[in-house]
């Protein structure tokens, strides 16, 4: 919302050297944000008053003219092309080094002694839309601005001729969604007196006394909780006075005829929307009614509406003639010819107009007001502000008629609160006399007894923004200035060092994978584009989807992580070959309702899960597998939690037939890790890549509560390497050569290790075989092992594997 | 002559055993033995002494020279065993090999610094899942029965979840500010926890409008806590987090939840209050909303408000970590590009 700070001084006498800068701090510490203060003067800095003493032709253009122009004592050429320029014409000239915006469009440039055509111009003689000024002065096509009815002189600066001195505040509207009382001059104006404790311009009230009665019918009462109207004569349609025009224009409406500008004077002044039908075709009189199913209304904009009962209209006896707190309609409202009219001031409920209004995307400012919560007593401001114009611009003018249908009054809200439970709470003491002063500037009503302060209200703070004691210390904490509050020390009492394991090994695994294994988390949405969830979990089972998703094809939200990370790899693929990436984020799923909490509400299951993709070349596929498992393998260890093993027990859907493991704890399934299936990364878009994938639900994982690692003393005899190559049918599995060559060796025996050191498959192997190179640790804890002592215990192992699995010794 | 012996004794010794390198030593051998030598000049010499005194003086020009040849001989050797054995054209300015690249996600890292602070200061951690209902998410949190945000314009209400009661329906979180109920109602008070997570609204994006972005909220719950303390408690935690004093201002704001509510701004620190384009011209940037919590929001985790009262922030974690790196585009945060998340490992 725009302020006009001249317009609020007619409210509040601000002193006249006021620091703009500490009124703008002010306001947006105790009240509204002030996003900014523009100095609209200075935007028409070295732009003046010109009066044309002689126009003469153009010696190279037909359509441009050399007016001989008085810029204050000192007679210029300046060249120009407007169609209206004439002998005696007072005009604006832009002096060299003002800033217009050409032909009223793009961003403004500086204006400078130019050559136009061959004849040297001083500077510019304007258009209204050149100086931003369109809609003030409203002007046909090549037509420059005529200020000739100005009394000013020649050489007068424009923003002194035209008034355009003022300061305008932009007002942050989300600042203040809650306080109805301040979209108008005149709320911001009551704030500025309470902070520099000025007197505030008081409003008297309109007089109905001996008035006849006008007719009207509330049908709905608690949509429209006041309503009051009165039939004026003697008007007719002419422009505003310039001041009014100017003061609309320059908080961003724009000027249209005195009957309309007057309404929308007042609602700029008061927040109080008003409005104004043509008299002379209203059938009958006003009714307040719900709409029809269909019932048709054209509004003033021209939108052409088919009305739902849940709208509220203001109808003559034939049809509704304007939808209620929004816009009125187009045949009833002011007409050229217009010459009586009735005055609507009228109170709406909030939510009924805001459901209208979004129902026909038609957010008026009217509309923006009343949904707010304006309260029904502000109706007495607006009409009597609106008599008085009324009176100012039309002195002829007659009050025919007039009616206030007030049924219910808007009680005032009473608030007791304890004084030393204010104290309390503010951390300090505040007299109550500066409470006295500071919310009975800001209109409310307060006593004190003992230990109490009781509280009334004003009306335009009861609709719903002050109700309980808490509202009240905010009142007196935010005019005494929050700057102003003594910082206090936080207090503590410490129960306990705070260990929260489940918490910690989601950091620590996140870390795990970062710090240690090279990966990159990422963030994706917990929605799924229906490409991969298709491809990758092949079912939307047990998947919520979303009313209104951000598309049609992202609807689903997940249940796993994998969709979302495999595109994630599809798109980095563009820019990476080989890459490793993960996240640690939460699923849902449609299921297993629970109530953690209150017993009302019922929440499905929801887990945290990890996964992770890591992406090379299809060739390298074993190395690949071997990284990621060399990741799994020892992630329980790092990060301080119960032992992972890996299995295969049931085949994920997306995963290759071969190159698979379930992640177990336990004995339990708790994740996967396996190659994406090659039909499913080409459906993906990953044509030559390997993608390796895990996905482990955190939940499951048990932390350990605190380090588990035993310390084991350092051998005093050496163990000694003692690498073997055997050769293997190709089927034979890793994990069963471990198994057999471990199988005797208890807690005496000279081997004490065995570990896989690589595996060759190629020429010198025959079809059908592999070389396994194994590496034997080979010790005692009692004595120096001879070498024969070493051999034989080799010998034993390998005998061992020849004899199990059918192994050929090939070289040691 | 003999002093002149002891002299050049003294002066090899120091010379040899000073030699860095073998060209150095080489050097040093010829100044002593060569043709041009102190030695041989000596040696020159002889034919002007007294007979008497040459055997002598011919014996200790010998021992000289065979102590200097033995004393050369090891200082080779021990140049030598110390010297690189690497070639004289190994490249000290080609690049270093990288460790693993990888890390965490910008907005989990600021997440951390900011849990490590909040600890510090004795928060508990929280963790509330994504998927809420009417009731969490508006009805315990004051939220008026008709407010705009309820409609499925911002909201991600789930399908078939969406009518009815507050409590059957359910919707991805809007906000955070839901948890604290779940909290107080599983704990006893005093409290003191953080709950960081993300949130999700219904709308357009744009370079600084996201439908999932990262909130951080704190909420101290406890006797008579004033929000002169809670501004203390920012304070601490920004200047924590950023590495130097950052001023703090709390202006009036509303917001359902809370009773005062606040706009809490920290003062620019790309231009240090003075105003530049990052703040607007302001000096100071709007960070989170907070407040003294809502008696009816105490009320729906079972606590009476006159008893307990408190302090409550929103951090909005996607804005702290613009300011902190410069990132223009919140979108990039979701993007899960390579190219962007690993300039922040």
């Amino acid at each position: 919302m725009k302020l006009s700070l001249d317009w609020i001084k007619d409210y509040v006498q601000l002193p006249d050297d006021m620091d703009l800068k500490r009124l703008s701090y002010d306001l947006t510490m105790s009240t509204v944000e002030v996003e900014d203060a523009e100095d609209l003067g200075a935007s028409f800095d070295k732009i003046i008053v010109g009066e044309i003493k002689e126009v003469l032709p153009h010696p190279n253009a037909d359509k441009l003219r050399i007016c001989r122009t008085d810029i204050g004592g000192e007679i210029k050429d300046i060249v120009c092309g407007g169609t209206n320029v004439a002998a005696g014409m007072k005009v604006v000239v832009a002096c060299p080094g003002a800033m217009v915006r050409w032909h009223g469009e793009g961003e403004p440039v500086e204006i400078k002694n130019a050559k136009l055509r061959g004849v040297e111009s001083f500077g510019m003689i304007c258009a209204s839309s050149e100086i931003g000024l369109a809609d003030l002065f409203p002007a046909g096509e090549a037509e420059i601005m005529d200020v000739s009815a100005f009394d000013a002189p020649a050489g007068t600066p424009v923003a002194d001729a035209l008034d355009l001195n003022d300061i305008i505040l932009e007002i942050d509207n989300k600042s203040m969604t809650n306080r109805p009382d301040l979209w108008g001059h005149y709320g911001i104006a009551r704030e500025l007196a309470a902070l520099y404790d000025l007197p505030l311009k008081e409003i008297t009230p309109f007089d109905p006394a001996g008035l006849p009665e006008l007719t009207v019918a509330v049908e709905d009462k608690e949509r429209c909780p006041r309503y009051i109207g009165a039939e004026i004569t003697g008007l007719s349609v002419k422009p505003a006075p310039y001041k009014m025009q100017n003061r609309i224009w320059k908080v961003g409406m724009r000027p249209i005829n005195a009957l309309v500008d007057i309404t929308n004077y007042v609602m700029l002044a008061t927040g109080q929307p008003t409005h104004a039908f043509d008299a002379d075709n209203i059938s009958e009189h006003i009714t307040v009614r719900r709409a029809n199913d269909g019932e048709k209304l054209l509004l003033l904009n021209d939108k052409d509406l088919a009305l739902t009962p849940d709208d509220l209209v203001i109808a003559d006896s034939e049809s509704a003639v304007g939808l209620a707190g929004v816009m009125g309609g187009s045949k009833d409202s002011v007409l050229p010819k217009t010459n009586r009219v009735i005055l609507e001031v009228a109170n709406f409920q909030a939510a009924g107009i805001r459901r209208t209004a979004l129902r026909y995307e038609n957010r008026t400012e009217a509309a923006a007001r009343y949904e707010k919560a304006v309260d029904p007593e502000r109706c007495d401001q607006a009409v009597s502000m609106a008599m008085e114009l009324f009176a100012e611009l039309y002195p002829e003018m007659k009050v025919v008629a007039y009616s206030d249908t007030y049924p219910e009054k808007l009680k005032k809200a009473e608030i007791d609160v304890p004084m030393d439970w204010l104290k309390r709470r503010l951390g300090q003491e505040i007299s109550n006399e500066t409470i006295l002063n500071k919310l009975g500037r800001l209109g409310f009503e307060v006593s004190f007894t003992e230990g109490n302060m009781h509280i009334t209200a004003p009306t335009w703070r009861s609709t719903g923004d002050i109700s309980i004691k808490d509202d009240i210390m905010e009142e007196v904490a935010r005019m005494y200035g929050y700057d102003n509050f003594e910082p206090t020390l936080i207090t503590t009492s410490f129960s306990g060092a705070i260990n929260q394991l489940d918490i910690d090994l989601e950091r620590k695994i996140r870390e795990y994978l970062a710090f240690r294994c090279g990966m990159q988390e990422i963030f994706t949405y917990p929605w799924m584009s229906d490409e991969y969830v298709n491809a990758i979990l092949q079912s939307t089972e047990g998947m919520f989807e979303l009313s209104a998703p951000p598309s049609p094809t992202e609807k689903y939200v997940r249940t796993s992580l994998l969709p979302n990370l495999v595109k994630a790899v599809a798109e980095n693929l563009r820019y990476f070959n080989e890459f490793s990436v993960f996240e640690a984020t939460k699923v849902c799923f449609d299921r297993n309702y629970t109530t953690p909490y209150d017993v009302r509400e019922k929440l499905p299951e929801m887990r945290r899960n990890v996964a992770g993709a890591m992406v090379g070349d299809y060739k390298n596929v074993e190395t690949l597998f071997r990284q990621m498992k060399g990741i799994l393998e020892p992630m329980a260890r790092y990060t301080h939690m119960e032992e992972l093993t890996f299995e295969k027990v049931e085949k994920p859907v997306w995963a290759d037939d071969v190159v698979w493991l379930n992640i177990l704890l336990n004995g339990k399934i708790v994740g996967n890790f396996a190659l994406l299936a090659k039909k499913i990364s080409m459906d993906c878009g990953i044509k030559n890549s390997a993608v390796m994938l895990f996905e482990l639900d955190i939940d499951s994982l048990v932390p350990y509560k605190s380090r588990t690692n035993k310390f084991e003393h350092m051998p005093e005899y050496p163990m000694n390497d003692y690498d073997v190559s055997v050769l293997f049918d190709t089927s034979v599995k890793w994990k069963d050569i471990h198994d057999v060559i471990m199988s005797k060796s208890g807690p005496d025996s000279l081997l004490r290790s065995a570990s896989f050191v690589e595996e060759y498959k190629g020429k010198q192997v025959p079809d059908g075989k592999k070389s396994v190179t194994i590496r034997l640790v080979i010790g005692s804890l009692t004595k120096t092992l001879t070498s024969d002592e070493i051999e034989s215990c080799a010998n034993a192992v390998t005998k061992r594997l020849v004899k199990q699995l059918g192994a050929e010794l090939r070289f040691k | 002559m003999k002093e002149k012996l002891e002299a050049l004794l003294n002066e090899g010794v120091a010379k040899i055993t000073g030699a860095k390198s073998e060209s150095e030593l080489q050097e040093v051998k010829a100044s002593l033995l060569g043709k041009q030598g102190s030695l041989t000049g000596i040696l020159k010499e002889m034919p002007k002494l007294d007979a008497s005194l040459r055997p002598e003086i011919g014996r200790m020009v010998n021992q000289l020279k065979e102590r200097f040849t033995t004393l050369i001989d090891t200082q080779r050797e021990t140049i030598s065993l110390n010297a690189s054995k690497i070639s004289d054209d190994f490249d000290c300015t080609v690049p270093g090999i990288k460790p693993f690249k990888g890390g965490l996600h910008p907005i989990t890292q600021m997440c951390y610094d900011l849990n490590d602070a909040f600890r510090s200061m004795g928060f508990e951690i929280f963790d509330e899942a994504d998927i809420t209902s009417e009731l969490y998410g508006f009805d315990n949190l004051n939220f008026p029965p008709n407010h705009p945000a309820r409609e499925s314009m911002d909201t991600y209400w789930l399908k078939g979840h969406d009518t009815g009661k507050a409590e059957d329906k359910l919707c991805l979180r809007p906000h955070l500010t839901g948890a604290s109920v779940r909290y107080m109602q599983t704990h006893k008070p005093p409290y003191r926890f953080v709950y960081p997570g993300r949130v999700y609204r219904n709308e357009t994006t744009d370079a600084r409008h996201e439908r999932a972005f990262f909130q951080y909220e704190a909420l101290i719950v406890d006797k008579d806590f004033t929000f002169t303390a809670g501004k203390v408690m920012i304070k601490s935690i920004l200047s924590k987090v950023f590495g130097k004093d950052v001023p703090v201002r709390m202006r009036a704001g509303f917001f359902p939840f809370v009773e005062p509510g606040f706009e809490i701004d920290m003062g620019c620190l790309v231009c240090g209050g003075k105003g530049c384009s990052v703040c607007k011209q302001v000096g100071w940037i709007e960070i989170m909303p907070g407040g003294t919590p809502h008696p009816n929001v105490l009320r729906a985790a079972g606590l009476d408000p006159d008893e307990y009262t408190g302090f409550y922030v929103n951090i909005g974690l996607d804005r702290l970590v613009m300011m902190r790196y410069g990132v223009d585009d919140v979108r990039l945060f979701h993007s899960a590009d390579l190219r962007f998340l690993s300039q922040f490992c």
